[in-house]
């Protein structure tokens, strides 16, 4: 059991990891119904911001989490704004719109910093083993958990204590009415999209470390994350906090344990939920 | 006129032309003073992509060796023509093309890539042009105009084998990249390890392979390695996978056992990795600190030449690729050919490098001897310092 302390140690870094960036994606999509596929490309932004800015000053970091997560709100807000045009037209168009989007982006990125995956530096208090439980560790990891944690708490928290969470939540359980009080869904959406870019690059710059920036950094990400909204029921938040716990240990303790059935067990998963709940482990609620 | 006269005066003319001929041969050979030909080589490295940092040190290396010869080889003056190899096949063809087609280049030396040059290995034997590689070598078919100065993938972990089986009292760990590249590798060092008695770790004996590139959380795999009972490990990673596996490595349950490894701190990567390489041993067939006359020139002139980098094996390889184009030209006479010069080339013998003597093996490939390597702090920075010397390998 010893053996397994420290891969589900670092499941959990791992899937808070997702949970932070997955939440984004699984908001846009149950409030503002957009299907975000450049969502990943956002993560890059923080990431990269991470590799350019951080060299291991505390001040370098938390600049280079500001950077990334107001770079990749900013572009959020521009997806809402390019998917005004396409009102009406379903999914297929967004994921169109929004892959392209991705690929042109994907592209600039590589233009800007190159083919080569990057290193991050982190602060050097960080930058060391820690001692859990009779085994070693890296410090970061074990403070990514509790910064990853206090993001999720205080998502949780922005979601179901404060009206304009309250706003989100009615949006995702019945968008018309919403709209029949007088607010506009656009401005709803606009904030959902740009807060849930803001969440993916604060990810991408506090995660840089463990998924770095590289030419695959956007598509490994999209991946994972679309797995995660998927497996937690679209639109739901704590169905996407056990989904990314899940999918984190699968990439942990399921890649050393069972290395022959890990690549598939994260789609297998995927396969079965969608087969025995359409709608997911904790679906949000909303009639699909 | 006597006929006995008419033939001593016959024999006469015939033995003046006859000298004035021998006369001219000469002259010919010699090259006569700064009337020899210039020629053309080409050299393909990866200069963008994956592998930049490798192509730039190809590039380096025998520009150097040029730079320090008069920009001559073989007393020929050389234009040298460079082309991007890129980040494989896909754009080291068209450039190989455009080198062999376009620019008629005698020789082709360089190329990173595995893939690539068994891509542009079929196009520069059917224009009957040599390659002297200097970095990947891939099994080829056909190497008659094929040589290469870096190494055989399976040399490095064939070569330290015998060191780790005495130092390391109890079973090694093997884990490498889940690609041809690794295989080779890691390949070459189980196969010795075990054939001399050695023990693996590993579950089944068979070498942990991790997905390749997308692993960048060697975690897991460390508390593999932990609960296996290893007291040592035996890796090879190149590039941003080197730099994961070492940092993570140090921060691991794993980081009190000695780590022996091929190439994860060559190059540009050891300075990413920083204090978490320290004591990592590495085998290789170059360290910057040999003790030799040739090494002394190459590293003094490199330095000079390049103060903010440290000379790698691909650097020295690249180097020597020149060292060996400029004997073989030398010695395929005044008008050179791809032909003459491939020639000569199977016919150099020892030659003398920053690394020590070596040869040219069967396979084209060097018999060299490799050095174990530690990660120490020389002074100035971490370097890879040389330990001692390993096996002598090669075909």
């Amino acid at each position: 059991m010893d053996d397994y302390l420290i891969p589900a140690v670092d499941g959990v870094a791992y899937g808070l990891l997702l949970f932070v960036v997955a939440a984004g994606l699984t908001l846009a999509f149950g409030v503002g119904d957009v299907l975000n596929l450049a969502h990943g490309t956002l993560y890059a932004f923080g990431a990269y911001a991470a590799a350019e800015i951080s060299d291991g000053s505390w001040g370098s970091l938390a600049l280079a989490a500001l950077v990334g997560a107001a770079t990749a709100g900013a572009g959020g807000a521009l997806l809402s704004v390019m998917l005004v045009p396409l009102a009406g037209r379903g999914h297929l168009a967004q994921a169109l719109l929004t892959f392209g989007v991705a690929l042109v982006a994907g592209d600039r990125l590589i233009a800007l910093f190159g083919k080569d995956d990057l290193g991050v530096v982190v602060p050097a208090a960080l930058d060391r083993t820690v001692h859990l439980a009779g085994h070693s560790y890296p410090g970061y990891r074990l403070a990514l958990i509790g910064v990853a944690a206090l993001i999720a708490a205080g998502l949780a928290l922005l979601v179901t204590r404060t009206r304009v969470g309250g706003l989100v939540r009615a949006t995702v359980d019945d968008r018309d009415m919403v709209a029949m009080l007088g607010i506009s869904p656009f401005a709803v959406r606009t904030g959902v999209l740009a807060g849930a870019g803001a969440l993916a690059g604060l990810a991408g710059a506090l995660g840089a470390p463990i998924i770095g920036p590289g030419p695959r950094t956007a598509d490994t990400v999209l991946m994972l994350s679309l797995v995660v909204v998927v497996l937690g029921g679209m639109g739901s938040i704590t169905g996407a906090l056990v989904a990314a716990i899940a999918v984190g240990e699968i990439q942990t303790v399921g890649v050393t344990n069972f290395p022959t059935i890990a690549p598939f067990a994260l789609f297998g998963a995927m396969a079965i939920a969608l087969a025995a709940r359409a709608r997911g482990l904790l679906p949000s609620g909303r009639s699909a | 006129m006597s006929l006995q006269r008419r033939l001593v005066s016959i024999a006469l003319a015939t033995g003046l032309v006859l000298t004035g001929a021998g006369c001219a041969k000469d002259e010919a050979k010699s090259g006569g003073a700064g009337a020899a030909s210039t020629l053309k080589i080409g050299l393909l490295g990866s200069l963008s992509g994956t592998y930049q940092a490798i192509g730039t040190d190809v590039k380096n290396g025998f520009e150097l060796y040029l730079k320090m010869h008069d920009k001559k080889l073989g007393g020929h003056p050389i234009d040298l023509k460079i082309g991007d190899e890129g980040d494989g096949a896909q754009t080291a063809v068209p450039a190989a093309t455009k080198l062999i087609k376009d620019e008629g280049v005698l020789a082709v030396t360089g190329i990173v890539g595995g893939g690539s040059v068994a891509a542009v290995a079929p196009l520069l034997s059917e224009a009957k042009i040599p390659l002297v590689g200097s970095v990947g070598r891939p099994e080829l078919k056909d190497l008659s105009g094929v040589w290469t100065t870096s190494f055989m993938s399976s040399d490095p972990g064939q070569s330290i084998a015998q060191y780790i089986k005495d130092k390391v009292d109890g079973p090694v760990f093997a884990i490498g990249p889940d690609y041809q590249g690794g295989y080779d590798e890691v390949g070459g060092f189980t196969n010795e390890f075990t054939k001399i008695g050695g023990t693996l770790a590993n579950a089944n004996g068979k070498t942990l392979w991790t997905p390749f590139p997308q692993t960048t959380n060697f975690l897991p795999y460390f508390s593999q390695i932990k609960s296996s009972g290893a007291k040592a490990v035996y890796t090879f990673y190149a590039g941003k996978a080197a730099i994961d596996f070492v940092k993570q490595y140090k921060q691991s349950d794993v980081k009190d056992l000695p780590l022996y490894a091929a190439f994860v701190t060559e190059g540009s990567v050891l300075q990413a990795e920083g204090d978490a390489a320290k004591d990592v041993y590495t085998v290789c067939n170059y360290s910057p600190d040999l003790d030799n006359e040739e090494n002394r020139k190459f590293v003094a002139a490199w330095r000079q030449a390049y103060p903010d980098a440290t000379p790698t094996t691909f650097a020295m390889a690249s180097y020597d690729a020149a060292a060996v184009l400029d004997r073989a030209i030398g010695a395929a006479g005044a008008n050179p050919t791809s032909q003459s010069i491939n020639e000569q080339l199977g016919k150099l013998g020892q030659i003398s490098s920053p690394r020590g003597q070596w040869q040219f093996g069967k396979n084209h490939a060097p018999i060299q001897k490799w050095y174990l390597r530690q990660v120490r702090n020389d002074g100035r920075a971490l370097a890879n310092v040389l330990v001692q010397d390993l096996a002598t390998v090669g075909a």
